[in-house]
Parts: structure tokens; C-alpha cells; sequence
């Protein structure tokens, strides 16, 4: 008969990197489908570039490029880590909890993972927009990572612009998903409710007061990589917020 | 004796609904408690309280001596498998047992191994594809292989099959001898682990009607079969906790009888046979409701 060994107990490091591991122990949902949509969609692209640019007349094709930067291509994935967030949150939580985690290491936890995602994304993006630039839009022309969305400055611009808007989809799928675990449909409404009167109230306040070309100059003040560094500012107030919310919230069946 | 839980006066309410009521009790180290009671009674809910993933509205619970709301170094000790426990999106099994040795310092690799072949769990299946009975192995391999000083079971083995089951309790129980510790097993298959409890806590309606050794418990009632002339006879003014009757016949489930008491029912012609640990509860549920409309 053995009797069970106390274990020093875990460092409160060794607790948040644990939770963090948690989230990637499935590496499925969180890297390898991001990365296979990717290479999808870029395929689908590439066809698509061909097909235009081998059917025009090379006067046309300066025009054509033009459009091209305007491509959503890679919109989609900043979107899709706000679910993963979403599903960290409301899914992994209450199983977490089961293995004897607090709501504290977990909120923690889960963040590191979202911090470090963020910087795999923005880096990885960051890689295969330097090849477009220096391939020439990969021989074609094409634009998929250096869309007009990301800047027009040089790549640790757009490591910035990538790495920031990560950041932002994933910090409010986590807080929305707080919401949702703390105060389930109910809390829902009421925050969408409360967001969509604070968003028409402010649209409502700026034009009955003639006021919308303060928000023109805050962006041009702000200019492009400003006006993403101040996404921050949003992306903390989530962050917080959804640690306090998660603080008090209970899993449920 | 060391006391690993203590709750004092612990209430829960939801809205209106009261799901715990002013319990106190306390859990002793190593031992194997069976916390019963119908649906709804509040074993989950008292469950979650102990484990810190629920807020108490009012009363105390100490779990190693402090409060394990928020206390890590109280909750790294604590696994708790529950009944609908839902998996990360996306999870095999290998993925649950690859991660539950970061958290449960105690985890035995071999022995996990070992209750995956008995459950033959395949481990490479995603979880959202897998039978109910899977699902709960799932939850019971955690449970057993993860050796916490403090294991909760609620209701773990839904829609595992009777041979299944007794792989659970035979696998507890047998590395619970090598390894002891404390267990909390909430259920409603009271018979199947009645022989496995050392302790029991009934709870019914938010409030502990039964807080006893396993032992003690089931020397408390006799069924006393005979007819029924003689069976009222011998009863007379006891405490009858419960009646059956056909014809001239009767069955009456009475409280623990002294040797004496044993002989005279003989000696009357009647025959005395012991009371299961389900209907023994069963009788005492059903005794709580009667005075509760009583008191109503």
C-alpha cells in the first residue's frame, strides 16, 4: 500500500503555460485546418489570377492589379480565430475546471495561447507576404497578404497590422463567449442589445451634431498603422472585461 | 481522523428555488463516500459547491482545511468527473490523456493504458462520434487514472453497460486498496455500489436526511415477514418505516433489532431478512417527504 505523494504544488506559471498547452493539445482546430484553408483559398486565387491575366490585353493588365489588392482573401482567418476563442472559452472551460483549474489560470492560460497563436498567425502571414512582394504577386500580379487592408509599408508594418488584428478578434470572441458561459442566451441579448444602442446612439450623436469629421481627423490624426495600434485599446478593455467576467461565471450541463 | 471537507451551514439558492439547504457535514480522509439521492435532489449542485466551480449563498466549505473558490493549491488535488462532461471541440480520447497528466501530478500512464484496453476505448476516434457508454469511459479513466488525493464521480457511467460498470468498480476499488484516497461517488444505482461504500450521504430535497457509516446503515432496518397478526404483534409501537401486505401476509421494514428482539420474532414465527441499501433509502426518502407535507 502506497500512499498517495504530495507533489510540490505547481508554480502559478507552470499553471498558466499548462492551460495554454490544453489549447493546443489538439493542434487540429487551432493550426493544421487555419493553415490547409489557407493554402485552399490561395490555390482558388492563383487559378483565379491565371484566368484573368491570360485573357487580357497587357495594356489591361496595370488595371487589373489595381483591383487585386482589394482581395478579402485573407479576411476569413481573423474571423475563424474568433470562433476558436469563442470555443475555447464556452467549450474547453467547464472541462478545464473539471481538472481542478481556477477561472483565473484558466482566463490566463487561455490568453497566453491566443498571445502566442496571434504571433504564429501574423508571422506566418508576414512570411508569405514578403514572397508575394518578391516574386511579384507569385508571378502573376496576384495580391492575397499584401491587400491594401494590411498598408502599403514595408512587412514588420504589416507583422504589426496582422499581429494587432489577431489580437482583436481574439480577445472579443473571448469576451463575448464570457458572456455567453456567465449569463448564456440571456446575456447575449442584453449585450448585443446594449452594443447596437451605444453604436446607433454614437452614429445618432455624431450626425445630429454635424460631429463625423472628429472621427475622419481621430483616423487621419492616427494615420494607417495608428488607427491599428489603437485597436489595443479595444482589444485590453475585452481582455479585461472577460476575465472578469469569466471570474464568476459557473459551468453548467 | 482527518477531515478533508468541512461544510457548515451551506445554502445555495437559485432564484427561488432552494437546491442546497443549510447542510453541514464533514468527509474523512481515504474513505469511499456514496452521496445519493433522487433527481434534482442537489447532489450536483452540492458538488460543484465543493469543488470551487459554484458560488455558495451563504455557509462555509473547507476542502483541505481552506475555501476552494478560486484556490489553486486546493483544486490541483480535486479531479471531478461529471456525468455530461463535454469535451474541446474536436478531442480524441488520445488528446484527453495526453493533457490530463499536466494537471494530475499523481497520473498513472499504465494504469490508464490499462483501463483503456479493459474499455476498450479506441482512442484515435474523434468524441463527438462516440457512443454515450464511450464518453463516460472517457470520464471514468480520467477519474481513476488521475489518483487525485479528492475524486468526485457524478453519476459517471451513463450509458456504460453492466459488464462496463463493474469493470469501474472493480478497478476502483482495487486500486483504491493499493492507493487510498477520498472518493465522492454520486448515484442512483444505489445496489450496485453498496458494497463498495464505506460511508453514505443521502440528500433529498436540498437537506442530508442520512449521514452514516455504510455499516451502521444497514444494520439499521430488518424487514420482518410473517402474517399479519403476528407481524403487528411483534411490532407494536416501533417506528415501522415501511409496509407490505398481501392477503394474510405482511412485510414490515422496522428499525435495528437487538439479538433479543431477533429471537422473540423467531421464536413468533417470523421470519427476519435483511433490507438493501436501495430500499432502505428508498423507505427513508419517501419517510422525509411525509413529514415534510406534515410540517407543510
Amino acid at each position: 500500500m502506497t500512499t498517495l505523494t504530495d507533489h510540490a504544488p505547481a508554480t502559478p506559471l507552470q499553471r498558466i503555460v499548462r492551460v495554454a498547452k490544453l489549447h493546443l493539445a489538439n493542434p487540429w482546430t487551432t493550426v493544421v485546418v487555419p493553415w490547409m484553408v489557407v493554402g485552399i483559398i490561395f490555390a482558388a486565387n492563383f487559378a483565379i489570377w491565371w484566368i484573368i491575366l491570360s485573357n487580357l490585353d497587357p495594356s489591361e493588365k496595370v488595371d487589373a492589379g489595381e483591383g487585386l489588392q482589394w482581395s478579402g482573401a485573407s479576411m476569413w482567418i481573423f474571423v475563424y480565430m474568433m470562433v476558436v476563442a469563442v470555443q475555447a472559452i464556452s467549450i474547453t472551460f467547464p472541462f478545464a475546471l473539471g481538472y481542478g483549474v481556477t477561472r483565473r489560470d484558466y482566463y490566463l492560460g487561455s490568453a497566453l495561447a491566443f498571445v502566442g497563436l496571434s504571433a504564429m498567425y501574423a508571422a506566418g502571414l508576414t512570411i508569405l507576404s514578403v514572397i508575394e512582394e518578391a516574386t511579384g504577386g507569385w508571378g502573376l500580379g496576384g495580391r492575397m497578404f499584401t491587400a491594401a487592408y494590411y498598408g502599403d509599408g514595408a512587412w514588420p508594418e504589416r507583422l504589426f497590422i496582422y499581429f494587432v488584428a489577431f489580437l482583436f478578434f481574439f480577445f472579443v470572441g473571448a469576451a463575448v463567449a464570457s458572456v455567453w458561459v456567465r449569463w448564456r442566451a440571456n446575456g447575449l441579448t442584453v449585450f448585443f442589445v446594449v452594443l447596437g444602442f451605444i453604436l446607433i446612439g454614437g452614429a445618432a450623436l455624431l450626425t445630429f451634431t454635424a460631429s463625423w469629421y472628429l472621427v475622419g481627423n481621430f483616423f487621419a490624426g492616427a494615420g494607417f498603422l495608428g488607427s491599428y495600434a489603437w485597436s489595443l485599446v479595444l482589444t485590453a478593455i475585452a481582455a479585461v472585461t472577460g476575465f472578469f467576467i469569466l471570474r464568476r461565471a459557473t459551468p453548467r450541463a | 481522523m482527518t477531515a478533508v471537507i468541512e461544510v457548515a451551514g451551506l445554502t445555495k439558492t437559485f432564484g427561488s428555488v432552494t437546491a442546497v439547504n443549510d447542510v453541514s457535514f464533514t468527509v474523512e480522509e481515504n474513505k469511499i463516500y456514496g452521496l445519493l439521492g433522487r433527481n434534482g435532489a442537489g447532489k450536483t449542485t452540492l458538488m460543484q459547491l465543493l469543488t470551487g466551480q459554484d458560488f455558495a449563498t451563504s455557509g462555509s466549505i473547507e476542502v483541505f482545511g481552506q475555501s476552494p473558490v478560486e484556490n489553486a493549491k486546493v483544486l490541483q488535488r480535486v479531479s471531478f468527473i461529471k456525468e455530461s462532461q463535454r469535451y474541446p471541440e474536436d478531442f480524441k480520447p488520445k488528446h484527453v490523456f495526453k493533457s490530463a497528466p499536466w494537471f494530475f501530478a499523481n497520473w498513472d500512464q499504465d494504469f490508464a493504458d490499462r483501463l483503456i484496453a479493459d474499455f476498450r476505448l479506441p482512442v484515435d476516434r474523434r468524441i463527438k462520434k462516440m457512443s454515450r457508454g464511450q464518453v463516460s469511459a472517457i470520464g471514468v479513466i480520467v477519474g481513476l487514472a488521475s489518483r487525485a488525493p479528492l475524486t468526485f464521480f457524478d453519476e459517471p457511467y451513463l450509458g456504460l453497460d453492466a459488464v462496463a460498470r463493474q469493470i469501474f468498480y472493480d478497478r476502483l476499488l482495487e486500486d483504491y486498496a493499493n492507493h487510498p484516497r477520498t472518493v465522492i461517488l454520486s448515484t442512483h444505482l444505489i445496489d450496485e455500489v453498496a458494497n463498495l461504500l464505506e460511508h453514505v450521504i443521502v440528500i433529498d430535497e436540498g437537506r442530508i436526511i442520512i449521514d452514516e457509516d455504510a455499516d451502521t446503515l444497514r444494520g439499521s432496518a430488518t424487514a420482518v415477514v410473517g402474517t399479519s397478526l403476528a407481524v403487528d404483534a411483534f411490532v407494536g409501537t416501533r417506528e415501522v418505516l415501511h409496509r407490505d401486505g398481501i392477503g394474510g401476509l405482511a412485510s414490515v421494514t422496522v428499525g435495528g433489532l437487538s439479538e433479543k428482539e431477533r429471537a422473540d420474532a423467531r421464536a413468533a414465527g417470523l421470519e427476519l431478512s435483511p433490507v438493501s441499501l436501495q430500499q432502505l433509502i428508498i423507505r427513508k426518502t419517501n419517510l422525509s417527504e411525509k413529514e415534510f407535507e406534515v410540517s407543510a
